[in-house]
């Protein structure tokens, strides 16, 4: 079964970036708006993004892995407790699919 | 003398004429010891001379000569009741003598007095030339002790809360509880109070006010050469620091969010390039220039979050053994690329250089900024030499190169932010001006230096110094 990622990142450019790179690594891009709790498999966030965190929240205490894609170092404090990777934009397609590969254990 | 009587003295005699007043009661009492003891043959009339002298020196010419005239009269009075005979030729020398002193001493008064009023009036104006000044300003003795300070010194003195009394390093002291480092700073104070030679320049912050002082000291020697005392600046650089924090905030921010749109550039690009065949000659051409143009954007925002991260004091080491070799000869390969589609020739020359302690990415850093600028700034034909070996107890590593070098009043501030040399932005060689910036502070980081020799037109020669890995921790 394809992993799911749930895409959480407040621009529409690279959300839409994200989405069809998700495609290309293998993965099935999930939006916020149609994930629940259970739904995804790992998590791309953008941490910094305070309503990002909101949403990760939302998925109750059973948050899968969270692959941070920030612009802010991890020394700025954003990433949350679930995060298993921290990349620094613009990050690579290839560091991108490593680190989901990881976080799904695959 | 009892202090009171004395400053009564003292008071006196700082009253106008006050030494006339003085002559003239020497004058009678003369006149009455001659009456008195029958003196006027013995003491003769040089005994008015003192006299003569003293009101010539304090009231003037005419006052002295008149002095001289009237004391030959009273001589003569005073000689005629004992029976002293004199010649007309006798007193016409002696008034002539005694008219003399009283012109001279007139003379050597006036000049006097108009020296003291130009050495008052110079000192008047230096003085409300230190005072107009932003910086506090206060010359202490060999002790510490203030022997001069300026209007500015005493307001920020007070601003500070200083002590009013004890030597400077004393009362820098006092304030130290109010100090944000206060270790850092008490342990500055002790060095300061105990050297003689040290010339130093430090900033501190007074507690939960965010109020920062610049403070400067240097020693001051004598003609001779020997250490004759201190001199002291203070200025509040608070509105500076603020612009500081504000500019590296704003730098910070930019180059953050810059990323948002690098991230689309680059993630697009990188889809486009799986699709390279599909693009045609011209379209590869294009993205060409797009790949080129966005590694280069993505370095500046590189060097802008990291220049503001060292000004914030936030770059940490991540220090291992090193083989500076080993990394030198890495950053020769990755310029040799650009060297060889410039035609220039690139060099590496090792002579046994000693392990370094330091951050393999840091270092590699600065050694890519070197090279990679030397191989910039050398047109075709140039050589660029990398050498690495030992200078005493330190590793040494010199990137020469025969480029469009940097022109000596430019030399001074090559290091700093931002500063483009003339001959680079004469010939629009791209570049951003951080690249020595950076390379200087994380260099300094490790503990080394890092020094430039320039000849424009001729050449570049930049020289890193690191300290070696002591053997037995090697």
């Amino acid at each position: 079964m394809t992993p799911r990622v749930l895409i959480v990142e407040p621009h529409e450019d690279i959300r839409t970036l994200l989405e069809l790179s998700m495609r290309r690594l293998g993965f099935e891009p999930v939006a916020p708006g149609d994930c629940g709790p259970g739904d995804a498999d790992a998590v791309v966030l953008e941490p910094s993004w305070a309503h990002g965190r909101t949403i990760l929240r939302r998925l109750g205490d059973d948050v899968p892995p969270v692959v941070c894609l920030s612009i802010y170092p991890r020394e700025a404090g954003y990433a949350p407790p679930e995060s298993v990777a921290y990349l620094i934009k613009p990050a690579s397609l290839g560091q991108l699919g490593d680190a989901l590969r990881d976080a799904c254990g695959r | 003398m009892p202090a009171s009587l004395r400053s009564r003295l003292l008071v006196l005699a700082g009253r106008p004429y006050a030494v006339t007043v003085l002559a003239l009661v020497g004058l009678a009492a003369t006149i009455g010891s001659m009456v008195a003891l029958d003196g006027a043959a013995t003491l003769g009339a040089v005994a008015f001379s003192p006299w003569v002298g003293l009101i010539g020196f304090d009231a003037g010419a005419w006052a002295g000569m008149f002095t001289a005239a009237g004391s030959i009269g009273l001589w003569l009075l005073a000689g005629s009741h004992e029976g002293m005979h004199t010649t007309g030729a006798q007193v016409t020398v002696r008034i002539g003598y005694l008219a003399l002193l009283g012109a001279g001493t007139a003379v050597a008064g006036r000049r006097l007095r108009a020296s003291e009023r130009a050495l008052g009036s110079v000192a008047a104006l230096q003085s409300a030339l230190i005072d107009s000044t932003l910086d506090g300003i206060s010359l202490t003795d060999r002790d510490g002790n203030i022997l001069i300070s300026n209007a500015p010194l005493r307001r920020l003195s007070l601003e500070l809360g200083l002590p009013p009394v004890g030597t400077v390093p004393e009362r820098l002291l006092a304030i130290a509880p109010r100090i944000s480092d206060q270790d850092r700073y008490r342990r500055r104070m002790i060095e300061l109070a105990q050297s003689s030679s040290e010339s130093t320049s430090d900033e501190f912050e007074l507690a939960g006010t965010g109020r920062v002082f610049r403070g400067f000291t240097a020693p001051v020697v004598d003609p001779s050469g020997g250490f004759a005392g201190r001199i002291w600046t203070l200025r509040e650089v608070t509105a500076d620091r603020e612009l500081d924090r504000m500019r590296d905030a704003f730098v910070a921010t930019v180059s953050h969010e810059l990323r948002t749109p690098l991230t689309s550039i680059s993630g697009f690009l990188e889809m486009m390039q799986d699709e390279e065949e599909r693009l045609g000659e011209t379209g590869r051409t294009y993205l060409d220039v797009i790949r080129r143009s966005t590694e280069r954007l993505h370095h500046l925002v590189e060097d802008l979050l990291l220049i503001a991260q060292i000004e914030a004091q936030r770059v940490e080491l991540d220090n291992a053994t090193l083989d500076l070799a080993e990394l030198a000869q890495r950053s020769v390969e990755t310029a040799r690329p650009a060297a060889a589609e410039k035609g220039v020739e690139l060099e590496i020359v090792s002579d046994h250089p000693p392990e370094v302690r330091g951050d393999r990415h840091r270092l590699t850093q600065v050694l890519d900024n070197l090279v990679s600028n030397a191989v910039k700034f050398t047109g075709g034909g140039g050589r660029v030499t990398v050498s690495i070996g030992r200078n005493g107890d330190s590793a040494s590593l010199v990137v020469a190169d025969t480029g469009i070098g940097i022109p000596a009043d430019e030399q001074g501030k090559i290091f700093s932010r931002f500063f483009r040399a003339s001959t680079a932005t004469a010939q629009a060689i791209p570049g951003t001006g951080l690249g020595l910036a950076i390379s200087r502070a994380l260099v300094e980081q490790h503990g080394g230096t890092i020094t430039l020799e320039s000849s424009a037109g001729e050449g570049t020669r930049v020289t890193v110094t690191l300290p070696a890995q002591p053997p037995e921790s090697a």
